[in-house]
């Protein structure tokens, strides 16, 4: 056996009988090409929007939404295609994983890895190499998360080393032999499509610009807030999937941009089950799992209230979601538990 | 000196499916798959994992640790992180039961 415990349904005493559980985590092709005609269908509605008030002050909110609509799916869809969840058919997963990572601007593989061990040892520090951000969470570190610059800062700095034929500590760590020749090859070519697409502009053709580039950063807060909720005020260190993660309730519009993620612990215990029976899934483990945290805004309100509080040295208890007990302070100095590993 | 080994009956496998199978001190897994039965390695070759809980699809069995993939057949490793192939064995069919030629 590995000389390690990792993180999952057995390492937090959660069960599932093995039939159920393959039922479940059956894989199709239907629902991913069902999903991405819808993409497909918002996307072109929401680029019309833009396009239609290209001038005006309504081209704002209007790439604002299609940023919303890129961003939120594209991270989303590379996340379940780094599974292999997403299809059945795995050349038709790796093509999506390829041009979502593209969108979500991280090299593909570096991204599968990178996530592997974020399953393997999740919200353990130094170990998993998915820390976004330091804990416990200050205002400062919360407003660096969802502006999207820091992560975008990491990822350009992994295109550029894989490029180069520079591979980190990290990227050694969590990569398997044989695969860093594939990744150097993806990230010259990514980094000559942004190359074009910077170019464009200066060509006279700017569609790129209302349709992707601004979208893109637009788009980019709404989905940290979604992903910053995963983990945040949560347990570091810890065995258990219940207490180092969180799911929360969720409407159609946030289940679809977020491909039913929102069963994130869920997700964690059986990572092999795909985005569209995750709910299936919740279901059948309901028993054995807290409570979901309150909706996306309901959440994220909270999560940022504790954080400016923590920051001002009031107490930090939060009224409606979990959180770790070492996170709830009557105020005062905070000693920080990780450090960002990305 | 190799000997034909009684497994399991066909139906104790599920269609698409594989079950663990001990044999003098070594464990095996045991797939029903459309294109017949197979018999390999239980452990993945990655991180000594069981694959007793991978998952079934086609003629491959992948990982439920780390998504590493292996053809049912040849035991080949197709996907990272696997790079070993998996050790595959002989199998036979014989009135509902599944035989397993072990050397």
């Amino acid at each position: 056996m590995p000389d390690y415990v990792p993180t999952n349904a057995a390492s937090s005493g959660v069960k599932l009988d093995k039939k159920t559980l393959k039922s479940i985590a059956a894989r199709s092709d239907r629902p991913g090409l069902i999903y991405i005609a819808q993409w497909i269908a918002f996307l072109a509605a929401t680029g019309t929007l833009v396009w239609a008030s290209l001038g005006s002050i309504w081209m704002w909110p209007a790439m604002l939404l299609h940023g919303i609509f890129l961003t939120v799916p594209a991270y989303s869809f590379s996340h379940e295609t780094a599974h292999g969840t997403a299809f059945r058919t795995r050349w038709l997963n790796e093509t999506v994983l390829w041009v979502t990572s593209l969108l979500y601007m991280e090299e593909p593989l570096h991204r599968r890895y990178t996530h592997t061990n974020h399953h393997t040892h999740t919200w353990w520090v130094g170990k998993d190499s998915q820390m976004p951000f330091d804990t416990p969470m200050g205002f400062g570190g919360w407003l660096a998360e969802i502006t999207g610059f820091a992560l975008l800062r990491f990822h350009m700095q992994v295109f550029v080393h894989l490029a180069v034929g520079h591979y980190t500590d990290t990227m050694k760590m969590v990569t398997p032999e044989g695969e860093f020749a594939k990744m150097t090859r993806n990230a010259r070519i990514m980094l000559a499509i942004y190359a074009l697409i910077a170019a464009a502009p200066f060509l006279g053709i700017w569609w790129p610009v209302w349709l992707i580039v601004i979208p893109r950063v637009l788009g980019a807060p709404v989905m940290l807030l979604f992903t910053l909720i995963q983990h945040v005020e949560l347990q570091e260190n810890s065995p258990s999937i219940l207490e180092s993660t969180r799911s929360f309730r969720s409407n159609w519009l946030a289940e679809f941009l977020y491909m039913k993620m929102n069963n994130h612990v869920e997700h964690h215990l059986y990572p092999q089950v795909p985005f569209h029976a995750l709910p299936k899934l919740a279901e059948a483990v309901q028993e054995q799992l807290p409570e979901p945290d309150p909706g996306f805004f309901k959440t994220n309100l909270e999560v940022m209230s504790v954080v400016l509080r923590r920051s001002l040295g009031r107490q930090t208890k939060a009224a409606t979601i979990r959180q770790a007990p070492h996170m709830i302070t009557d105020g005062g100095p905070v000693e920080r538990v990780a450090q960002r590993t990305m | 000196m190799s000997q034909w080994i009684d497994a399991c009956a066909t139906d104790d496998i599920d269609e698409e499916d594989l079950i663990s199978w001990q044999h003098e001190g070594k464990s095996y897994a045991i797939y029903n798959t459309e294109k017949g039965f197979f018999a390999s390695d239980l452990m993945c070759t990655h991180e000594e994992q069981s694959l007793e809980d991978g998952l079934v699809i086609d003629c491959v069995i992948e990982c439920p640790l780390h998504g590493g993939r292996f053809d049912i057949c040849t035991g080949k490793a197709l996907s990272a992180p696997v790079h070993q192939d998996l050790k595959t064995y002989p199998v036979k069919v014989e009135g509902g039961r599944v035989f397993v030629e072990i050397g």
